[in-house]
Order: structure tokens, then sequence, then C-alpha cells
């Protein structure tokens, strides 16, 4: 069992390394510390990738801005859309966190207006975090995924 | 009725349409681009999407986005309000292939009245004197001199495809045609994607009066009278006001009988207005048709106390009108000013951080803003700060209030037009109604 002490060391490490979720598993017990995740990312800098405005032709598309943030890359929705973790419902989703991706490629679908947009990757790397739930509706910009590069 | 109506604009004119969901009881979804994340009407909106940045062509003129927001949060219905799509005949198709309702005509009346010379022979064949210019628009620059001199001098060369002042160049000599046909044409194909522009005869300071109708559904089409806008500074409205000064009882009757049966012709559903110009004769010429709501729309719903964007709800829901035209009544008189982010002498914009937003209310004064201390005026979009309507028992009335509401009007950390509104509003020919398109020219010092 976990005292308070040790609890707290978990909490100050999460705040020191930027992480939102902090799990712990040794001898048949487990604490999992999650930090509310805010809807606003905060990036210290960023790097804008200009894209055209989504031509919903099926094609991939870039992610519309990507901001990076205590190392880590964060992954934005460039069109408005429902967001789908795998190419069709009863196939395995594109990745996992934990999932090492190559730049190009796909990482999710948003479908918007009948049209399946293919988004990928825009670096290499893995796939700490996976912002949005299948069949959720997202906005341009809406955070999705972070990515620690290679 | 509708359920939840999705508002495809921003600024004071988003306020309005969510204004108007919240009195019928519909849901609000307020789309805007990043720029737009604390407006007022996104704060108050029962669902919010973010639909792309800051510029307009990927945001508010992004039809792809807009149909993927209403579709995201189940709208089963879209209010365009005024300018961006509000006229774009691929919003309203796209807009029913997916099943939404478009609270506007039906996207082929928006193309018919949207391209100025087809809106032209149409409003001619149905009765209206039409300005005597060119049926097609000249495609050389030789075809349009050779209907200029047809014409005749002075003549306006204007975008077919256009409004707002935009790809418009009054000739007043053979000389200058060939310089403003060809700056007319850029300007029009940068602005609009469309450089073709017809000539039409040129009115000098005519008076700017405009009709508004209402057409349901099931046949009914009723107008509301008209506003008088002949001040105007390069094609863009200052004031106006309801009624005119100079239109009788029996030319209104006669015009607004011309104008609804008009509409009808062309089969024509939802709001609208009917452009006129008039000349020193007191002869009316149309203009061009708006097929959307109108920014000066309110000094209209002061003196008929008809809800434009409720009855536009209503009708694209398939309501009959509720109302006949031996019901509207006009009572009194309404002013508006636009009060805009620009400097009063040069008239440049002035976008910034408001600081100090007090625009006083009291009798017969109505607000139309979406602005509020410490909000900040964005540089990507147009420069109205607020429309200030004053009504009252008669003109006078209406102008002494507007008068004292604007002299009590404190506005810190922008400039604005405010003092070039009680300029207008202290002169003597303003005040006796003496107005034209040309009475800004006195104003103007750039």
């Amino acid at each position: 069992m976990a005292n308070f002490d040790e609890i707290k060391e978990m909490l100050d490490l999460m705040d020191e390394r930027g992480l939102e979720e902090f799990e712990l598993e040794r001898e048949g017990f487990r604490v999992k510390l999650r930090k509310r995740s805010h809807a606003m990312p905060s990036s210290k800098s960023e790097v804008v990738v200009e894209k055209s405005v989504a031509d919903g032709s099926g094609e991939a598309l870039a992610p519309s801005e990507v901001s990076v943030d205590d190392g880590l890359v964060k992954v934005k929705s460039p069109i408005v859309g429902t967001f789908y973790r795998s190419p069709e419902p009863e196939s395995d989703p594109f990745i996992e966190v934990g999932s090492r991706v190559k730049k190009g490629e796909v990482l999710c679908i948003i479908e918007a207006m009948k049209l399946m947009n293919e988004i990928d990757a825009d670096l290499a790397g893995e796939i700490v975090k996976i912002f949005v739930e299948n069949g959720q509706a997202v906005e341009y910009g809406e955070v999705l995924f972070a990515i620690k590069p290679a | 009725m509708f359920k939840k109506i999705l508002i495809a604009n921003r600024g004071e004119i988003a306020l309005r349409v969510l204004y108007a969901c919240r009195e019928l009881g519909i849901s609000s979804v307020a789309v805007h681009s990043e720029a737009d994340e604390n407006a007022l009407h996104v704060r108050f909106a029962d669902e919010t999407i973010c639909i792309g940045p800051a510029r307009p062509l990927e945001s508010y003129l992004n039809v792809p986005a807009i149909i993927a927001a209403a579709e995201v949060t189940g709208a089963d219905a879209i209010h365009p309000g005024y300018g961006f799509l509000s006229e774009s005949g691929y919003l309203g198709e796209a807009a029913e292939a997916c099943g939404i309702t478009f609270i506007g005509p039906p996207s082929s009346v928006l193309r018919l009245i949207g391209n100025k010379t087809e809106a032209r022979r149409v409003m001619k064949q149905a009765g209206l004197a039409v300005l005597p210019g060119t049926a097609e628009p000249p495609e050389t620059l030789a075809l349009a001199l050779k209907a200029a001199r047809k014409l005749g001098y002075p003549l306006i060369l204007k975008a077919t495809a256009g409004g707002g002042g935009r790809g418009m160049r009054i000739v007043r000599q053979p000389e200058e045609l060939e310089n403003c046909w060809k700056t007319a044409k850029q300007e029009a194909a940068v602005a609009f994607g469309d450089g073709s522009i017809y000539l039409e005869k040129y009115i000098e300071a005519p008076r700017h009066i405009e009709f508004q109708i209402l057409a349901d559904h099931h046949g009914h089409v009723v107008h509301l009278g008209e506003r008088e806008c002949s001040i105007q500074r390069r094609h863009q409205k200052l004031v106006e006001e309801c009624p005119s000064t100079v239109l009788t009882e029996r030319q209104r009757r006669k015009l607004g009988r011309l104008v609804t049966s008009a509409a009808a012709s062309v089969g024509y559903r939802n709001a609208g207005t009917f452009e006129f110009l008039m000349d020193d004769q007191g002869q009316f010429f149309f203009l061009e048709a708006n097929a959307r709501l109108q920014v000066e729309h309110p000094v209209t719903e002061m003196v008929t106390g008809v809800d434009i964007v409720k009855e536009q709800i209503c009708i694209a829901a398939g309501q009959r009108l509720s109302f006949q035209q031996k019901d509207v009544n006009w009572r009194g008189h309404a002013l508006e000013c636009r009060i805009n982010a620009e400097c009063p002498e040069t008239f440049r914009p002035n976008p910034g951080v408001v600081r100090v937003f007090n625009i006083p209310g009291g009798p017969g004064i109505r607000l139309d803003t979406a602005v509020h201390a410490d909000c900040t005026i964005p540089p990507y979009y147009d420069s109205l700060v607020a429309k200030v309507i004053a009504h009252g028992i008669d003109r006078a009335e209406a102008v002494s209030r507007m008068q004292r509401t604007l002299g009590m009007t404190v506005i810190e950390g922008i400039k604005t037009t405010v003092p070039v509104h009680l300029k207008i509003l202290a002169d003597p020919e303003f005040q006796n109604g003496e107005l034209s398109t040309a009475f800004m020219d006195r104003f103007t010092v750039v």
C-alpha cells in the first residue's frame, strides 16, 4: 500500500515532468493518478503547419497545427468532424497508446460530410496519449494525440 | 419548428440570431474562428464549434467546415446572417443536399438574384423600371466602349457577382473608361472571384430607397415598407432610416405592390430587400435585390413591430405568415447609425482592445452590438462595432434621441466613427431630410 507521502511524491513527479497520467503497480496494488485535462492545451512554442482548407476528398490530411510542450508534440484536428480510431467499425484501431508511428502513418479518421479523412502523423514517435473518444465530435484545432518524438 | 439552429456568422448579427433562437426556445450552435473564441454569441450559444483559423476563407466562408459542424451537432437548420455565405448558392445547396434547412431563399433564387445582370433582366420583366444598362456584361474593352457610347455618360461600372461597393467605378468622361474598366475588373476578380463587369447609367446624387419583403412557402408575400439609406461613404451605408422622408403613402403602396409581385414572380421565399435609386424627378429605378437579411433591418422592426429574424425562422420552418399586408402599420420614425472601429477623420480601420464601452439606453433606443468592455476587436473582419437605433414619434424626435445617445456614448481604447455621426445629425440638410448619396462628399476630408 502506498502511504500519503508516497502519493504526494508521485504527484510532485507528475508536475515536474508535465505528466498527465501516472500509474504504478506493485505487490498486488495499483495506483493510477490522472490530471484533469484542460480544453486549451498550453504550449510554450508552437509550430504552425499551414494547410489549405480541407478538401474532404478522403486524402490523408496533415494536422492543422502541432504544438510542442515539454517535449511532447500535440496533434490537432485540421477539420470539423467525427473522430474514429479505426478504418472500419469492426477493425482494430490504427494506433494505441504506446504505438510507435512513422512519419506519414495514418493515426485516425475524421469523418465530415460522409467523407473519411485520414489524419496522418507529421513526425515519427510514440503515441503517449489519446485525448478523444471514438465517435466523438471534434472541432478545428481540437487536440487529438500527444506524440513523443523519436 | 426547428430543434437546433446553427448560426453561420459572427459579431452582432450572430448575437441577433441568437436572440431569436432563445425567444423561440430553439437550441443554438455557434461556429466560430479561433479569433472569436471569446465572442459574446459563442459564450451564450448552447453548443460551440471552432471551424477554423481567423482567416474568413478558412472559417466563416468555409462551407465544408460549416456543414460538418451542422452534422456533428445535429443542427436541422442554418441561419447565415448577412455577408459571408448568406447569399451563397453553394452553402444553400450543400445544406439542402444534407437535409439541413438553409434559412433564406432557395439556392436557385439565390443564384438568380446574386447575378446582377440576371436580376435586372428578371425584374424588368416583372414590371420594375431598371436603370438603362448592358443586358450582358461586355467581355472586351472594345464592347464596353461601344456600350458606353450607346448609354451615354455619366455611367457606372459594376461587378456582376458583387456588392458592397467593390468592383465599382463611376465614369464621367469617355477618356476615363479604359482605366476604370481595367481596375474594376481586377477588383471584382479579387473580391468575388469573378471579374465580369456590367455598365449602367449613373444618376448624380440619387436617393437610395429599399423595400423589405417577407415571403412564406405558401405563396404569401408582404412588404414592410421602405428604408432610406442615402447617407453612404464609398457605397458603405452609415445612417439608415425608416420611413423615407420623400415617399408618399401612394408611392409606398404602388412600389410595395410592384416589389411583392416581382418577388412572387421569381418564386422568392423568406426575407429579402429590393434596392432602388430615386432621381431628382421622383422616378424609381431598380438597382439590385439582396436575398438575405440586411444590416439595417432594425429600423424596419422598430417602426412596424415585426421581428424579421423570427419571421425568417418561422417561414423556413414551413409556417404561414401570421399577418397580411393590411395588418402592417408604420408607427413613428427610426434611425440607425452604424458605429465602426475607424478613425473618424481618415476612416482607416482601428481594431484593438476596447477599454470602456458605454452606450446609454433610455426611451426609444435599441442597441445591436457584440462589443463590450475588455473585448478585443480582431483585425480580420469588418469594423462594425455597434448599431445604435433610435425611434421616435416622428423624425425630429428620433434625431434628437440619437443625438443625445451618441453624445453620451463613451468608448475608449479604439477610435470610432461616433464623431462623424454627430456631425451628420447636426447638419441642417440632414435635419431637413435633404438626403442623397452625394451627402457624405461634403464630410470627406480624405
